[in-house]
């Protein structure tokens, strides 16, 4: 099978496929390193401090010291790890991210492939890597990095329900014009995603939805106010611990490179990625390079305020991450897509959504509020604990 | 509430070791929790890694050299550590202060006092996560209080500045100026902590409730300083107690109801505007005079008695008891540990609370552990 | 205030102390079936007790209804030498806020005596210093570990405090250990 690729035809489909994979890798590894760079200096100035600025001019080789320094770094193995588990388990961690670039549009027309289940697919594939943090504390044979190892896997499984569920509640209203002129509702492709919001982005249909989106997807980057599994006391490093070197840096470089999917991940699905504000003005879409800056200056609005949240929030505890996953957002999710498919089915106005969603964020803080100022019932104490078992 | 397992599961508690080396336990501090999933079942502290002997170190060191042994004790408040000192050789020796030298004294222990706390909230912000802000915000008003102590005394940590009769040496002439920019910068610092951390809803769900120590059981446990009145007792020895001329000036102790650890961080800084309105009230009131008596004996020989001598520092009550038998140097000199009393009660806190709560707990007792091993 | 000295001529012109103004007769009065002795010390009430009556005498001290001293500041010991060890007790009243100090001594081949734990909890690691700088053993104290001390170190004949343990081996070459009444060579 043959496709053509910038231009040239009659390219074999997996040379294509693999140019393409090698293209992303490249450009990838070089905005994670910019990433790291920029969450640096950027904490650094909420703090009031400068952040690297020696390494290069304002610090800009910084990464790339780091880099290099991991990569000389001996690489240890605790003597009673399990030898498989705790090798494989960086692998497991990155691949599976590296993974989800396949199906994230980048501009028009260009991704690594285009598929029909885009959606499902960056879902499942993220879904993977809770494996690897379980692999990578439990293989460690430490206590600290098993405890943080254990803690991920319940937050990362407590979190993928609201993720989807968000994701799933934009999927089902989007609108796909088919080529009888009908209009069709519901799909997981990303780019016919990304071409229905040519005149209004989905932020403004789905405001719940978008910050369900951006809380579930900060813990599932395991990012603060959600790091208690790398928080392990605060700086031992969950289920890292062990970790030296190249494999501690892929864990490392998973992390921002996942954060790098969720923001084009957020800029595609609801600010409208390259399409939005096209449609505004013209009926054609605007040329490659304006679509590449509209799609990073949307990112950068998702990456930003994750910094930003970093900088200014406590972590949560264990307990009060998974009753928040479970209790406020997904009965939310659930009730929005009732909503959605209300609206999909009996056709009414989708100012309703905006309204509906409206109304849930302020449900969303007033349940947070009520939940947080509640006396808080004392967990029992060793000595009742004795007396009742008796 | 916290459910048992059912019986067919065999389950183990872990034990688990925090310390001696651990970014959160504010220095060499060691406890094993033996924890049941998430919750405490069992901790117990293991303390005695910074013992260097002060108190008998000073045993054969006379009046003056003692002063350096209590800045090493205290680090954080190292005003406060040798007014306890000086002020018990003034007991002993019946040694009157002239009334300059008692008004810096306490202008130095009260800017101390916020130093100390910044210190505190810098170190709670990061054990209750937030990665860095509260951390670089202390650091950034203690700098302004410890250039100022710099400038007074020659050093930024430990000053032996005072001495048994006033102070080693005048403080500059730009000293009421100074003062006064630090405490404007101070007052700023305290309202950007208290719009970072107070009202943020997770760490009120954090702090709220955890950590509960009751008035009746601070009290037995011996409990001092801002722990104790955060759980209702206002037991603050400045107003008890007065010494120097805190009985001159207008404040009430800061207590506060719950006895968590939430109501221990509000305190300190309320605390910490209080330290400033006294400061204020303090300068008012500073006269140009002289700060060591007339004669002052080079080698100072103490007659025969015993004192105890309580003083208000940042973590509770730091006393100095002086035995002396004659001579130029003390015979037993025990210091009362205000730490040492507040980490008695960590265990009874942290029983049956999670484990990232006693982490939390133990930064909210504020410990030092110089002070605590001496 | 300290104790007056007594030598030759002034003694007959100072009158015996009659403690008025102090705790002292509440004092007197709480502890009436035991046997105590005051003293003045710099700014607190002492009293002596003997060591059979100190944790009876704490006990009814604490729960008297005009001293209730409901806290306990400070649980030492001083080393007398050949006198003995004296371990002191600083009590404070938070309702009543006043202060007392307990004296006991013992006698250097019987350095035993009862916990005081049982009157209050804060005594608890403040005996356990005690026990290990001094040798005092506590009679049912409910941990009776060193508190302080390195594990390495053998307990039973190591009491740093007490002023037979030497200060440091520096004290053979420096005489009497460091101050400024003194010409050695390399004095600071």
């Amino acid at each position: 099978m043959s496709t053509e690729i910038f231009g040239i035809e009659n390219v074999n489909v997996w040379v294509d496929g693999l140019i393409r994979v090698l293209l992303i890798v490249g450009f990838m590894t070089v905005v994670v390193m910019g990433l790291i760079y920029g969450e640096r200096k950027i904490l650094a100035r909420f703090q009031q401090r400068l952040g690297p600025t020696r390494t290069g001019p304002m610090g800009l080789l910084q990464s790339v010291a780091d880099a290099l320094k991991l990569v000389g770094k001996e690489d240890l193995r605790p003597r009673n790890a399990d030898p498989w588990t705790f090798e494989l388990a960086p692998y497991l961690v990155f691949v599976p991210v590296f993974l989800g670039f396949v199906i994230v549009p980048f501009v028009l027309d260009w991704q690594i492939r285009i598929l029909e289940l885009g959606l499902l697919y960056f879902v499942a594939i993220t879904g993977v890597n809770i494996v690897g943090w379980i692999m990578a504390g439990w293989g460690s044979d430490n206590r600290y990095a098993m405890i943080g190892g254990m803690r991920a896997a319940a937050q990362g499984i407590s979190y993928e329900l609201p993720l989807v569920l968000a994701l799933v509640s934009v999927a089902m209203v989007v609108e796909v014009p088919l080529a009888d002129g009908e209009v069709a509702r519901g799909s997981l492709n990303l780019n016919e995603i990304v071409a229905s919001q040519h005149e209004v982005p989905n932020i403004v249909w789905q405001p719940l939805v978008v910050v369900v989106f951006f809380i579930a997807g900060l813990a599932e980057l395991n990012r603060t106010p959600f790091d208690i599994p790398v928080g392990e006391s605060e700086v031992v490093g969950g289920p890292f611990v062990e970790y030296s070197g190249i494999r501690w840096s892929m864990f490392f470089l998973a992390e921002y490179a996942a954060l790098l999917i969720m923001s084009l991940l957020f800029a595609a699905v609801f600010l409208g990625g390259w399409a939005w504000p096209a449609g505004i003005f013209t009926d054609e879409d605007w040329p490659r390079w304006a679509q590449a800056l509209l799609v990073a200056g949307k990112a950068s609005i998702f990456v930003f305020m994750v910094f930003w949240v970093r900088a200014s929030v406590p972590r949560l505890r264990i307990d009060q991450l998974m009753g928040f996953s479970w209790k406020i957002l997904l009965p939310l999710m659930l009730a929005q897509v009732m909503v959605n498919g209300l609206v999909l089915v009996y056709d009414w106005p989708e100012i309703i959504l905006t309204v509906v969603g409206l109304i849930g964020i302020v449900a969303l803080f007033a349940m947070v509020d009520r939940a947080v100022r509640q006396p808080r019932q004392r967990p029992a104490s060793a000595a009742q604990l004795q007396s009742e078992a008796v | 509430m916290v459910v048992e397992a059912p019986s067919e599961f065999e389950t183990q508690d872990l034990l688990i070791n925090v310390g001696p080396q651990h970014p959160s336990t504010h220095g060499v501090f060691r406890m094993v929790l033996e924890i049941d999933g998430e919750v405490v079942k069992d901790l117990v502290p293991y303390i005695g890694y910074l013992h260097r002997g002060a108190e008998k170190l000073c045993e054969n060191n006379d009046f003056r050299q003692g002063i350096g042994y209590m800045d090493r004790t205290e680090y954080l408040a190292a005003h406060n550590a040798e007014l306890s000192y000086v002020m018990a050789v003034e007991a002993l020796g019946e040694i009157e202060v002239p009334e300059r030298a008692q008004w810096i004294r306490m202008i130095l222990c009260e800017l101390n006092r916020i130093s100390s706390h910044f210190m505190f909230l810098g170190a709670f912000g990061i054990d209750v996560g937030v990665f860095g802000t509260p951390f670089i915000y202390a650091w950034r008003e203690r700098e302004t209080i410890i250039d100022l102590f710099e400038e007074i005394s020659g050093d930024r940590m430990m000053y032996a500045y005072f001495r048994a009769g006033g102070l080693a040496w005048e403080v500059p002439a730009n000293f009421e100026n100074r003062v006064r920019e630090v405490l404007a910068s101070a007052q700023q610092g305290v309202k950007d902590f208290d719009g970072l951390l107070t009202e943020n809803e997770i760490f009120i769900a954090r702090t709220k409730g955890v950590g509960f120590i009751s008035a009746e059981d601070a009290i037995e446990m011996g409990m001092s300083g801002p722990t104790i009145r955060a759980s209702g007792v206002p037991l603050d020895i400045r107003k008890t107690e007065p010494y120097l001329f805190y009985d001159q000036l207008d404040f009430e102790p800061i207590t506060a109801n719950g006895g968590d650890v939430f109501d221990r961080y509000i305190v300190r800084l309320q605390e910490i505007s209080q330290s400033i309105d006294l400061i204020g009230q303090c300068l008012e009131r500073l006269q140009p005079g002289p700060i060591t008596p007339e004669r002052m004996p080079r080698m100072l020989r103490l007659p025969e008695g015993e004192a105890y001598i309580r003083t208000e520092a940042p973590r509770g009550e730091y006393g100095v008891y002086m035995v002396s038998k004659g001579g130029n140097k003390p015979h037993r000199l025990k210091v009362r540990s205000a730490c040492l009393s507040n980490l008695q009660v960590l265990k009874q806190m942290s029983v049956g609370q999670y484990v990232a709560d006693a982490i939390i707990i133990l930064g909210s007792i504020d410990i030092v552990l110089s002070e605590v091993d001496r | 205030m300290t104790t007056d000295e007594t030598n030759g001529e002034a003694v007959e012109e100072t009158p015996p102390d009659t403690f008025e103004g102090t705790l002292w007769p509440d004092v007197n009065r709480a502890l009436s079936a035991v046997d105590v002795r005051p003293e003045r010390g710099a700014l607190d009430l002492i009293v002596h007790l003997p060591r059979k009556d100190v944790i009876r005498g704490l006990g009814m001290l604490k729960h008297d209804d005009e001293l209730h001293f409901d806290y306990l500041r400070s649980l030492t010991a001083v080393d007398n030498e050949d006198e003995g060890v004296d371990v002191v007790y600083h009590l404070y009243s938070v309702s009543k806020n006043h202060n007392l100090t307990v004296k006991t001594t013992l006698a250097n081949e019987d350095k035993v005596l009862e916990t005081a734990t049982t009157v209050w909890q804060a005594a608890n690691w403040l005996e356990r210093e005690v026990a290990e700088m001094f040798g005092v053993t506590f009679n049912g104290h409910p941990d009776p570990r060193p508190l302080l001390m390195p594990e390495d170190v053998d307990l039973s004949d190591v009491h740093p405090l007490l002023k037979s343990h030497p200060f440091a081996e520096i004290d053979v070459l420096q005489g009497e250990g460091l101050g400024h009444d003194r010409d050695a060579p390399g004095d600071v």
